[in-house]
């Protein structure tokens, strides 16, 4: 058993019991990456052949079995990936009613100082200039732009896209470029036309492709202040596009005008999600946060591949970190990134029907696969087996829940509280949205966030009395409790 | 099913907080958040298991509702607890300590009172205490039974606590 020898499983990133498929699925991939005619980075011609190399022996079962036969027993770990599982109880009960569990699931770098150097950058800045973006707000984007143009480095690419009703690129997609040409491009931009988002997308997405490279962070920041009609459809299809090719979507919003269930839905595709820019003065202070955060990606997203399990449900996945937002339930979940600083967490509500705890002593709440691709890495990540299972018992456990899943729930139902408000009131049921509100406020100001507990009164005051939320108060109410909910991670982690 | 202690809303087993109002259901003093300010909670430690056994029990009959404080401690797994506060050296342990709750200050006596389930009816007794028991406001006699009714509120010297029965 020589320890030198190459472990091809590890190469192509699969399982040691990877069926022919996935084999092949993942040499397709790996080629595709790796291939010589268009790798550039130092080394790749060798990772190459070494993953063709991988592909010959275990494609061929015969070869397969005998260079099995030299391994070393399998040892599951990942080396690269560390992941944690919090329940919030140790069983279930057997029960004759549907039952809740809640999961925090974490995953992180493994090494906690790692060595890998920053990912250079990809990033299409998709920007509105409707004629409701003249004046300041437009003022603020341009200067924004210029700033972040200057502060980028040799290997990044930043391209913009302006759109109205039809897009225009401002900056295309290149490598090198003359800086001092694009800020004079920038500068002229006008306000004109309507919103159509699909337009910019469409044309941000494609300049993203110009330079598509999956060691870079592929970025698309789509920024808007107005709402969409008629093309979410397509908007939405877009953005899976985007996620197939790992080309993240972040939306922000300015001021109360846009739809932010919208821009969520879009960002949440490929594992992003929406800001809210209530003061076009924060444009700045927003746009720079979230380029340093892509900076210090350390993998673009994790994928969650799982096979539902039988009267089990997942009622809602939501992150909590690095950026607050909704998780949608769909084959794969994108789960969203890691960053160097802030592991990936998200939290699950499982519904447990009384079929699902049989005659077993252990019931299986999902059973899947965590596949992360880290982007400053040129070799596959192994992929992660991720289990959840609960032994089945007569009697609840008398063990307190884990801090963590409480202090992620208390601030959760927070976020909770407002979203149902918002339902109720969408759904004209005006007096059991006022009660939400007002609950909603009662635990604020007992959390001491006095002055957010004020606009959720308010609030209140305006749907009792008018039957209508304020101008950006839904908004405010929500992006307020979804950033308290990140605050509450900080304070812990500080 | 768990019933909010706060708006009486069932909520499924397993369940951590309260669908409807947002009332926080389990482990109340596990948690030592940095959002409670009042420095009391902050360092109690509950000793007892019975905080706990409502979270996914159908087992609970009722609850002791702490109307200063808010918590909802159930009772389950028995038909008779003795009510106080457990102090040092002390021989005889009281089933439910509510020192974690400002029993002492409250003026709660170490065998305060008991409570106990007979069939459909529920029975209150005070021990004896120092300050004394009241129910709905009127004062007990030492160690004699009164019957005890869903949402009375009973005093233990001035800690106020409200019964809440489960329906079965």
């Amino acid at each position: 058993m020589s320890s030198s020898k190459p472990d091809y499983y590890a190469i192509l990133g699969v399982f040691r019991d990877a069926s022919q498929e996935e084999i092949k699925r993942a040499y397709f991939e790996a080629a595709q990456r790796l291939h010589p005619d268009k790798n550039v980075a130092a080394g790749e011609t060798e990772l190459f052949l070494e993953t063709q190399q991988a592909y010959e022996v275990l494609s061929n079962p015969k070869r397969r079995s005998m260079y099995d036969a030299t391994l070393p027993p399998d040892v599951e770990g990942n080396t690269v990936i560390k992941h944690e599982v919090f329940f919030s109880r140790p069983n279930l009960v057997k029960l004759g009613e549907p039952q809740l569990i809640y999961v925090l699931l974490e995953v992180g770098p493994r090494e906690e100082k790692t060595t890998i150097p920053s990912p250079p950058l990809n990033i299409c800045l998709v920007l509105d200039r409707s004629t409701s973006m003249q004046g300041e707000k437009l003022d603020i984007v341009k200067a924004t732009a210029i700033q972040l143009l200057r502060s980028l480095r040799p290997e990044d690419v930043l391209s913009m896209v302006a759109f109205s009703d039809r897009a225009e690129v401002i900056i295309p997609a290149s490598i090198k470029l003359d800086k001092k040409m694009q800020e004079g491009r920038i500068q002229m931009m006008q306000a004109s036309g309507a919103t159509e988002i699909y337009t910019g997308l469409e044309a941000g997405l494609k300049e993203i492709r110009r330079t598509l490279d999956p060691s870079r962070v592929n970025h698309v920041i789509l920024l808007t202040d107005g709402q969409t009609y008629g093309d979410e459809q397509a908007c939405l299809k877009l953005a899976e596009e985007a996620a197939a090719q790992n080309v993240g979507i972040t939306g922000m919003g300015i001021g109360h005008e846009w739809n932010d269930i919208f821009l969520d839905a879009l960002a949440s595709k490929t594992g992003g999600s929406s800001a809210y820019i209530s003061k076009p003065k924060d444009i700045e202070h927003l746009l720079v946060e979230k380029f340093k955060a892509l900076i210090s990606t350390y993998a673009d997203e994790v994928l969650l591949e799982f096979t539902e399990q039988e009267n089990v449900k997942i009622n809602y996945a939501f992150r909590l970190q690095p950026e607050g937002g909704s998780v949608e339930i769909e084959m794969p979940m994108h789960l969203g990134p890691i960053l160097r600083d802030a592991p990936l967490q998200v939290l699950f509500e499982f519904l447990v029907s009384p079929g699902a705890l049989g005659d077993d002593d252990i019931a299986t709440l999902l059973s899947g696969t965590l596949k992360t691709s880290i982007t400053a890495r040129p070799t596959p990540v192994p992929p992660i087996r991720l289990h959840l299972t609960r032994a089945v018992q007569q009697n609840p456990s008398a063990d307190p829940p884990p801090t963590r899943i409480l202090s992620a729930l208390a601030r959760l139902t927070l976020y909770r509280m407002q979203e149902r408000a918002r339902e109720a009131a969408d759904a004209g049921q005006f007096d059991t949205a006022v009660r939400h509100l007002k609950n909603l406020a009662t635990h604020l100001l007992s959390q001491g966030e006095h002055s957010l507990a004020k606009t959720a009164l308010f609030e209140a005051e305006n749907l009792e009395k008018m039957h209508a939320w304020s101008a950006g108060g839904n908004k405010d109410i929500k992006y307020s409790t979804r950033a308290l909910l990140l605050s509450g991670v900080k304070e812990k982690a500080g | 099913m768990i019933v909010c202690s706060s708006c009486k809303h069932a909520n499924m087993d397993g369940a951590m907080f309260c669908a409807e109002c947002g009332a926080q259901l389990v482990g109340k003093d596990s948690f030592t958040t940095q959002t409670i300010s009042d420095d009391k909670f902050r360092d109690s430690k509950v000793s007892t298991g019975d905080l706990y056994q409502s979270f996914d029990g159908g087992e609970a009959w009722g609850s002791l509702h702490l109307l200063d404080t808010g918590q909802v401690l159930p009772l389950s797994s028995g038909n008779e607890f003795t009510i106080g506060r457990i102090s040092e050296g002390q021989p005889i342990m009281p089933d439910i300590d509510l020192s974690p709750y400002k029993a002492y200050a409250a003026g709660v006596s170490r065998l305060h009172a008991v409570i106990k389930r007979d069939g459909a009816r529920l029975i209150f007794m005070d021990l004896g205490s120092a300050n004394g028991t009241y129910i709905n406001g009127k004062k007990l006699s030492p160690n004699v039974e009164q019957n005890l009714n869903n949402g009375d509120i009973i005093a233990l010297g001035k800690m106020k606590i409200q019964i809440l029965l489960e329906d079965k």
